[in-house]
């Protein structure tokens, strides 16, 4: 569910139809059985839902079949907008997306660059290592992180303690709780991005590097000014994939690790929404709260592209 | 940081000067930290899982007398067989709906030139954006209200198309030669026919990347099924884990070896796929 196309020839665009191609179109019925598989599951589950979720929101219902659903208007959302749960959610939200940059998209811009003469085998075993916790399952790395960091005997704890810092809370204290959380979304995600922005790094044009060098660029001259320009579509998409996704990541190590606590400081607005429909059962609240975070992120998401658009350089 | 160092050697250097030199350690040093970094949180549960419980907070690199005991006490507690076959047929069939579905679309939006063509491929692309937590309570009424809850079918069925998958392959196969399938037409073969012998066979590249990643990214799911699921033995590992760890939270013996186990048949397919998996993953996105 949280996933975006990281098709690095160009942003995300819409087919266009020639007009010639329009005009001599008939109606013919193939094409839509063809169709009609993917368009029916998408309509069911996401597009009707959608909807569905709209129309709760006006509503009071307790999720229990036989109870009566109740017209509220406007209210769920009066009444989350004067929540300080939904206030501390939505900036938690931006807490963890802003605490993923620096391993999704920053670090690992760095790293590649730094890294970009490594070759032959060294390179591929880097690779193959670095890419490891992409494929590891959230559930599991919540789980492997909960053992190293493990306030009695895990090894993270017992090295701070041979060092002479202590022990941290790192899941039971609200001052690291987030953090830690945060940390165990981006070790899923630095290495892919770094291979990412390897691989974006090693498609540039080495006439571009060699022409600027010749005229006396310097080393960090030509990062900034050859580099960074036609890197810029890989950081404009992985920074917006942080932005978009980074919040739903985190849901699973929150599920697991903290439920939100200690004391609410690692809920954020994908969790709450969870907790209002199926802990306390609210499905009115829920989808109200799913309905200003879903607006809230089609709107950042609109402008993410227009930044795209307008920023990204491409090397024609 | 690295940009100071990296500005104090010079780009030409070459591995012969001192600065080269120093550079290229630089260079191995920070990639064998990221790969440790990657690399030994995984080593560590393997390690421990391996650990007699005795010896089970030890810091010893290398258990002195590895047991399984941890991974027989799994196996006797939960279902673990099952739900690790529950959880493979459930990743494959996914993974096979989504290459059929996404073919059968892809192919639509190739292969015919329809009025709403920009329509509904806006409408596939923009499923994406569309948070599973926001739809989350009509889906869970819907999949009760068709008897879903607590069955594989619930888990599979609505993840059996998705926009990744048919933009994938409708990308792959925009760059299908037109011509081929224009003399096929002309020769009378029926747009099935076309389908089946010419483009799908053209497509193996993408059809394996799509599998890989849909295969992988089912393995993993874990909010769908922690919403329909009841009991363990009707589930997938990822929530026998998380309920194993909730009653069993600190054996961590047994936790790491379940947690092994839940991993081990993607860690097998990476090492045997490894240069596809990376690359299917690359080309095609994060899941």
């Amino acid at each position: 569910m949280t996933d975006i196309q990281a098709d690095l020839a160009g942003p995300l665009s819409v087919a266009r139809v020639p007009a010639a191609a329009r005009q001599r179109t008939t109606f013919t019925v193939q094409p839509w059985l063809y169709l009609a598989p993917a368009l029916c599951l998408l309509m069911m589950w996401t597009y009707v839902p959608l909807v569905e979720a709209f129309q709760l929101s006006f509503y009071q219902w307790n999720m229990l079949p036989t109870a009566p659903q109740r017209y509220v208007g406007l209210t769920n959302y009066q009444r989350l907008f004067a929540l300080p749960e939904m206030r501390a959610a939505l900036w938690n939200t931006l807490f963890y997306i802003l605490g993923l940059f620096p391993m999704s998209v920053i670090i690992p811009l760095f790293v590649a660059i730094w890294t970009q003469d490594l070759e032959g085998r060294a390179r591929t075993i880097y690779r193959a290592l670095i890419f490891v916790p992409m494929i590891v399952a959230p559930v599991v790395a919540a789980i492997l992180w909960r053992w190293l960091l493990n306030e009695d005997q895990g090894l993270i704890t017992l090295g701070l303690e041979t060092i002479g810092l202590g022990r941290i809370g790192f899941l039971t204290d609200p001052k690291y709780a987030l953090a830690t959380l945060t940390w165990i979304t981006g070790w899923k995600l630095i290495g892919f991005s770094t291979l990412l922005f390897s691989a974006a790094n090693a498609g540039i044009n080495p006439s571009y590097i060699e022409a600027a060098r010749i005229d006396g660029a310097s080393r960090w001259g030509i990062i900034r000014d050859i580099r960074l320009p036609l890197l810029s579509p890989t950081i404009l998409l992985l920074s917006m994939m942080t932005i978009l996704f980074g919040a739903q990541w985190s849901f699973a190590y929150i599920n697991v690790l903290t439920n939100g606590g200690p004391l609410k400081s690692t809920t954020n607005i994908f969790y709450l929404l969870w907790e209002y429909g199926f802990q306390t059962m609210s499905a009115g609240w829920s989808s109200a709260a799913g309905m200003i975070a879903f607006a809230g992120f089609a709107v950042i998401a609109a402008g993410c592209m227009w930044l795209t658009k307008r920023f990204a350089v491409y090397d024609n | 940081m690295t940009i100071d160092a990296s500005h104090a050697s010079i780009a030409l250097a070459s591995a012969e000067t001192k600065s080269g030199r120093t550079r290229r350690f630089a260079v191995h040093a920070v990639m064998i930290l990221l790969s440790f970094l990657s690399i030994f949180p995984i080593y560590w549960m393997i390690v421990t899982s391996l650990r007699p419980e005795n010896e089970i907070f030890s810091t010893s690199l290398w258990p002195s007398n590895p047991s399984l005991e941890n991974y027989v006490f799994v196996l006797t507690r939960i279902p673990m067989i099952g739900m690790l076959i529950n959880t493979t047929v459930v990743s494959a069939a996914t993974a096979l709906l989504q290459v059929v579905t996404g073919l059968f679309a892809a192919y639509a939006l190739v292969r015919w030139r329809m009025r709403l063509s920009g329509v509904i491929h806006g409408l596939i692309a923009l499923s994406w954006l569309v948070p599973f937590q926001v739809t989350m309570i009509p889906n869970y009424v819907l999949a009760s209200r068709l008897g879903l809850l607590d069955t594989l079918t619930g888990l599979i069925v609505p993840n059996a198309a998705h926009a990744f998958a048919i933009l994938l392959l409708y990308n792959a196969m925009r760059s299908f030669p037109t011509e081929i399938l224009e003399a096929a037409r002309i020769d009378g073969a029926r747009s099935w026919k076309i389908l089946w012998q010419i483009v799908v066979p053209n497509m193996g590249a993408p059809i394996a990347s799509l599998s890989i990643i849909a295969f992988i990214s089912a393995w993993n799911e874990y909010f769908w099924p922690l919403l329909l699921s009841r009991k363990p033995e009707n589930s997938v590992v990822q929530i026998g884990l998380q309920m194993f760890m909730t009653q069993e939270g600190n054996l961590w013996g047994p936790l790491m070896a379940a947690a092994a186990l839940a991993s081990l048949p993607i860690l097998v397919i990476y090492l045997i796929l490894q240069r596809h998996v990376i690359e299917s993953f690359m080309k095609s996105g994060i899941r």
